[in-house]
């Protein structure tokens, strides 16, 4: 099956291509240089191509997503749209069930999807989830922030032990890398405790959230892992935890990376920028890590941009998700996995007169417009915890125009002007910036740009055509036409194939899912699991033999090799 | 002024879904667009005129607030009628089934006989007075949501079944009977008013005023007497609470 | 002979991973470590042997093959308005989703047994939300766990040993010892008699008992008369500085609960009263889910529809209101005009109204075994036993998924296999 792609406004920043009208040539589901005189031709007729979007962090299947569909019935009733030939039912808004997650995404041009949090023992569930989805290409990320074997590692200093049972616990959940979500909090939460800085120590476990995070990073290069580690920061959801993150990140300067990219990703930057003392003179810190950004070269982050309306906060973070229950009022699940971590799902309404809503708005937008680099701040929702992933082409179009932004200003609560920079921030990214934000950046930082992010000759032939001609729009003042073409791509092209034309989805061909098979010494896989078996022995409720997630739960794999030493196939 | 008038064809035992029976689908429409508009019976789509009879008389212009319709015999197994509508009138003579007149803003039903569950469910504004009995969730919200009833009246001359006004945040509702368990369960706002008996009101009331005329079976363990008021010159013992949930609710037994 | 280990039990929600089940001639000859409901299940008892048909219920079932039972109950789902599709929680998750696909394609209703068990609880979730955890937090961390309305010694035999009263974990060494159990129930069941504390509920008061709880916690205790529910109020007083003062605690809940007066809203106010507690101390609550899998029933229906049971897809999306969707509402209204029942029993566990009235319309039952619902049925295929001849995944009661082995070659097709093949009749019969 060939496929030629004629006349299109390409962009395509890996490439240095920006904008440039380039024909792209598709074989087997890969983007060649050549293809035959029988290749299928679409002529782009001048119009945007990107390669087709790459999120690094939404939440879109396992325990926690589907905790918050049981708990809002209201919310599933949004968005129904009823079967069709092609099509299983669409349900929710800020908790789609699985086909619209798959649906949605194709109609945005997205292709590929990680799923940001996943304990090891409920990653079965995450995996019947995630091949319930179609079209796009996914992953999970595996949570090894407070788990009992690793904080045990970590306050015995071996790092081999440590690296062995992150290989393993990457091969017993099926997952793509390390997730560290408040580390050592999550343990903490069995308790209904907390910890309240990075240097605080774990009561029985005797280590800080600083050495986890130092030690997960460390044997995060030893593995060459594709993707560093991936920081859920301490502290979030607290006025002042900027601070915390600030911090957070200096620790990235202690170990050098295996690879070509950061050393620890810092997630949803929206819910950890947060200056002041209290909910009084609670502001925007968004600028400090921003010009940390500007001065660091190893630690990159994403927006979680806030949208306004209706939002489900889902994340491992237990103890701030009872806070903000309270907080609200609102209905709470809690999910603590034993010896692994916690999660919590709060459904809150983000209000433009609420002048905390106000300050976190302008947050995101901050961070990606005052850091001089796209490649630093990716562009997410944390969905959907800021809002439902839908709203990218919102933030594309926020971050497109100043007009639109300061249009938005006069409709929020007075404190985005005094406590935010974003009214006097000018500046206006371009579509090779959104490129870069929203997918080749997303790739580099995944750690997947062989395949992933670009439209060079050896990538996955995935495509976005959107009804934009970028040589004949400008998008400060037609922000409008801006965000409907992104909601709606003209065509998506998934693998080669097309999936959706002018909005629809016409295909729903199966995705894959990335995990990270990466190797270790047997020697040290050998003695780190006399450790396991005493605790499945002792402490698990249940079995070693039924932990890890069989192959029946991955059926188009994608599995990509890592390890400390030549890997062979396993 | 136009007037529609919906006569059943058969005996209707599968429910009917005709959320388009209503003031606002049927201003300015013929009687044939009417017969033509869409209801569903079970997994069949259907139309109007398929299941009634329809007859249009005057003329009403394209307003909702011109279109009366008028409803001959029994509709207990015809659901959602009325659901959204924002002026116009509905006059059922005979039985509804469920979610008579959901989240409609404005307008008036009347139901000479008994409605089915979720009358008034989420409703913002108008009137419904159902003559007979109401069933379950009256004027209550759909599940998982914070506010049902907003703002309205809905008048109930029979008795009710139970969770009358749950999570009601405005308007206000009266049972000339009998109410249920748990009438204004969770409620923030809005006034019940039960001329009969009932049992366990304003569990987690938060805000809103609940009259009850009639006994209370059983009342919940949570509520502060406050000594005796009068509303509408009538003497009631006066309870605030839900304590549990720092309620300012106002209970008036009598 | 073959010895298989490390197998799960297809019996309640506890799902024991633990079992070990000799096989020889593809027979099971022996069950290791199961309580004995689940040793008995899976050994195995009588089953249908062929598909059987009959048109009159009053007349004898006639032994028909496989493809003329499918041709038959595909005609029957394909021509009906208002079809149901019920029972589902003693089959694995790969059922359920073709299961949904099937009623979604059918313009039908699907619902499952919890229905009639703890289906109030989703409803009360829908409200409240579920802090909760897994049953391994428990068994590691709690030092009080109260059973509400539920009876482990009965229903959930293993429960106590492995993840509650007796077991021991890395901060409760001392197992039992270290426990404070607290059984509140109408009556002195057997697990009230080895509790610490037996508070005795007048029946239907469940509700009341706990908002005078909750006032206590509030600090408002002033307002709590001297006895509610029949519960002195002191005896409440010191219930709450139990809970309050536990290092971690659990409650779990059972049909006492979800089924007495005022239902779901009883699991509502627990709900609110264990989220509460959470500003004192640690503490969760878990429902005690009968059958094996009726937890990953719902846990399917969730992601494929957005709902967690009881959905109504006749208008092609899917519509969820349990007290107009789910199985007995719709069967009470006599509106469904034909049922399959497949994985569970409705002909034991409704209504006798609802059960009089599935004897009047077609029904076609899936089901390995012969119940009460056979003796309502018009068309009864029988299929493998889902957790013993087929594998595939199961939802423990607190929402872990587990992979169920497979322990014996099955004689009879699968549930898939079965639904499948309807499937395809009734796309073909449609025209599709």
């Amino acid at each position: 099956m060939e496929l030629l792609i004629k006349n299109g406004a390409v962009y395509d920043p890996i490439n240095g291509i920006k904008g440039d009208k380039t024909d792209i040539s598709i074989k087997n589901g890969k983007i060649v240089d050549k293809v035959s005189s029988r290749a299928l031709v679409i002529d782009a007729g001048g119009r945007l191509i990107m390669p087709g979007g790459v999120d690094a962090h939404s939440h879109i299947a396992g325990a926690k997503v589907n905790v918050g569909r049981v708990m809002r019935p209201e919310d599933t009733r949004a968005g129904i749209i009823p079967r069709t030939k092609i099509t299983r039912p669409y349900t929710g808004y800020t908790v789609p069930n699985v086909y619209a997650i798959g649906y949605r995404y194709a109609q945005m041009g997205y292709t590929t999807v990680f799923e940001a949090a996943q304990a090891i023992m409920k990653a079965r569930h995450t995996h019947e989830e995630l091949e319930e989805i179609p079209i796009i290409d996914k992953g999970a990320l595996t949570l090894f922030g407070s788990n009992w074997p690793t904080m045990d590692y970590v306050r015995e200093k071996d790092m081999d032990k440590l690296a062995a049972y992150v290989a393993w616990g990457l091969l017993a959940s099926r997952g793509f890398g390390i997730k560290a979500v408040n580390p050592g909090g999550g343990e903490m939460w069995g308790f209904g405790k907390n910890v309240s800085g990075l240097d605080d120590v774990v009561p029985n476990f005797d280590v800080t959230p600083a050495q986890i995070i130092v030690s997960l990073m460390k044997v995060n290069e030893m593995l060459g892992l594709p993707h560093s580690v991936h920081l859920h920061c301490n502290n979030l959801g607290k006025p002042g935890n900027y601070k915390t993150t600030l911090a957070s990140m200096e620790l990235a300067k202690q170990v050098k990376p295996s690879k070509d990219r950061q050393v620890m990703h810092v997630t949803h930057l929206t819910f950890n920028s947060w200056g002041g003392t209290n909910w009084g003179d609670f502001e925007s810190k968004a600028d400090e890590i921003a010009n940390f950004l500007n001065n660091s070269e190893n630690v990159t982050t994403d927006m979680g941009q806030l949208i306004f309306g209706s939002a489900t906060t889902m994340t491992a973070d237990g103890p701030v998700q009872y806070a903000n229950a309270k907080l609200l009022h609102a209905k709470w699940g809690n999910g603590d996995v034993e010896l692994e971590d916690a999660s919590g799902v709060v459904p809150i309404f983000y209000v433009k007169q609420i002048s905390i809503h106000a300050i976190m708005w302008a947050m995101g937008l901050e961070l990606a417009l005052l850091t001089k680099d796209p490649y630093k701040v990716l562009l997410t929702t944390d969905h959907p915890n800021g809002g439902p992933f839908v709203n990218y082409p919102e933030v594309i179009a926020l971050l497109m125009s100043n007009k639109k932004r300061q249009e938005e200003i006069k409709t929020l609560n007075e404190a985005v002007h005094k406590r935010t920079r974003i009214p006097g921030i000018e500046r206006e990214l371009d579509f090779n910036d959104i490129a870069i934000m929203t997918r080749a950046g997303s790739a580099k930082v995944l750690g997947l740009l062989d395949t992933k992010g670009h439209l060079g000759a050896g990538a996955d032939a995935d495509i976005a055509i959107y009804d934009i001609k970028p040589d004949q729009i400008d998008p400060s003042v037609e922000h409008a036409k801006i965000k409907s073409a992104f909601s709606s791509a003209a065509y998506t092209i998934k693998g080669g194939e097309v999936v959706v034309k002018d909005g629809q989805i016409v295909a729903t061909p199966a995705g894959r899912t990335f995990w990270v098979d990466a190797s270790v010494p047997d020697q040290h896989t050998d003695i780190m699991m006399k450790d396991i078996r005493m605790k499945f022995k002792n402490y698990y409720s249940i079995n070693l033999a039924n932990y890890m997630v069989e192959d029946a739960y991955v059926t188009h794999p994608n599995v990509v090799r890592a390890g400390v030493i030549p890997v062979t196939a396993r | 002024m136009q007037t529609v008038t919906l006569k059943p064809r058969m005996e209707i035992m599968i429910s009917v879904e005709a959320e388009n029976i209503s003031p606002d689908r049927f201003a300015g429409r013929t009687e044939k667009e009417i017969q033509s508009l869409e209801v569903w019976m079970g997994n069949r789509r259907t139309t109007i005129g398929e299941l009634f009879s329809v007859k249009v008389e005057g003329e009403g212009g394209s307003a909702a607030a011109d279109t009366e319709i008028i409803m001959e015999g029994d509709f207990s197994r015809v659901k959602r009628i009325g659901e959204g509508m924002t002026a116009g009138s509905i006059m059922i003579k005979g039985n509804v089934d469920m979610h008579l007149g959901a989240k409609m803003s404005g307008g008036k039903i009347t139901v000479a006989g008994n409605a089915d569950s979720w009358a008034g469910r989420e409703m913002k504004g108008g009137e419904i007075i159902i003559e007979g009995d109401a069933g379950y969730y009256l004027g209550s919200g759909y599940r998982g949501e914070t506010c049902g009833m907003r703002g309205g009246k809905i008048t109930v001359l029979g008795n009710a079944l139970d969770f009358v006004g749950e999570h009601m945040c405005g308007g206000e509702i009266v049972v000339k009977g009998n109410a249920g368990l748990l009438p204004g369960l969770s409620n923030n706002g809005g006034k019940i008013i039960i001329g009969g008996s009932t049992s366990r009101p304003g569990s987690e009331m938060a805000k809103g005023t609940i009259i009850i005329n009639g006994a209370v079976d059983e009342m919940m363990p949570v509520y502060r007497q406050e000594g005796t008021e009068v509303v509408d010159g009538v003497t009631y013992r006066k309870y605030t609470g839900d304590v549990v949930v720092n309620g300012k609710g106002l209970l008036y037994v009598k | 002979m073959t010895v298989i280990t490390d197998a799960l039990c297809p019996l309640c929600g506890c799902m024991c991973d633990d079992i070990t089940v000799v096989v020889e001639d593809n027979k099971i000859t022996e069950v290791k470590h199961a309580c004995k409901l689940g040793a008995a299940k899976i050994m195995g008892h009588d089953r249908i042997k062929a598909p059987m048909m009959r048109t009159d219920k009053n007349s004898d079932f006639k032994e028909v093959s496989y493809e003329e039972a499918i041709d038959a109950a595909a005609r029957i789902l394909a021509g009906s308005k208002r079809p149901l599709l019920y029972g589902w929680a003693s089959a694995l998750c790969e059922v359920h989703k073709k299961g949904i696909l099937l009623t979604e394609e059918l313009g039908g209703i699907i619902d499952n047994t919890a229905s009639v068990c703890h289906g109030p609880s989703a409803l009360a979730v829908h409200e409240k939300g579920l802090p909760s955890s897994t049953l391994g937090q428990i068994k590691n961390r709690a030092d009080v766990v109260v059973f509400w309305g539920s009876n482990p010694a009965h229903a959930h035999p293993r429960h106590m040993g492995r993840y509650s009263v007796f077991a021991r974990g890395f901060f409760s060494e001392k197992g039992r010892k270290g426990r404070k159990v607290i059984v509140v129930d109408v009556r002195k069941t057997d697990t009230a008699r080895i509790a610490d504390e037996y508070i005795q509920v007048q029946y239907g008061s469940d509700y009341l008992v706990i908002s005078a709880l909750r006032a206590i916690l509030a600090g408002h205790a002033d307002v709590v008369p001297d006895t509610v529910g029949g519960v002195p109020k002191e005896q409440l007083v010191k219930l709450v500085d139990t809970l309050k003062t536990a290092k971690f605690g659990a409650v779990f809940f059972g049909m006492g609960l979800t089924q007495s007066k005022a239902r779901y809203k009883n699991i509502d106010n627990a709900i609110s009263l264990t989220t509460e507690l959470n500003s004192f101390t640690k503490f969760v609550i878990m429902p005690m889910r009968g059958h094996y899998n009726v937890t990953g029933f719902g846990q399917v229906c969730t992601w494929e529809t957005g709902f967690v049971t009881a959905v109504d897809f006749s208008r092609g999306a899917p519509y969820y209101n349990p007290g107009e969707t789910a199985a007995n509402d719709v069967l009470a209204r006599k509106e469904i005009d034909a049922a399959m029942i497949i994985a569970g029993d409705a002909g034991a566990h409704f209504p006798a109204n609802s059960v009089r009235y599935l004897a009047r319309i077609p029904v076609v039952q899936v089901d390995p075994y012969w119940n009460p619902t056979t003796e309502i049925a018009n068309i009864v295929i029988p299929t493998a036993i889902c957790g013993i001849e087929v594998e595939g995944t199961g939802y423990r009661m607190d929402g872990v998924s587990l992979r169920y082995r497979k322990m014996i070659e099955p004689v009879h097709p699968t549930d898939i296999e079965v639904l499948d093949r309807i499937l395809e009749r009734v796309r073909e019969l449609r025209g599709e």
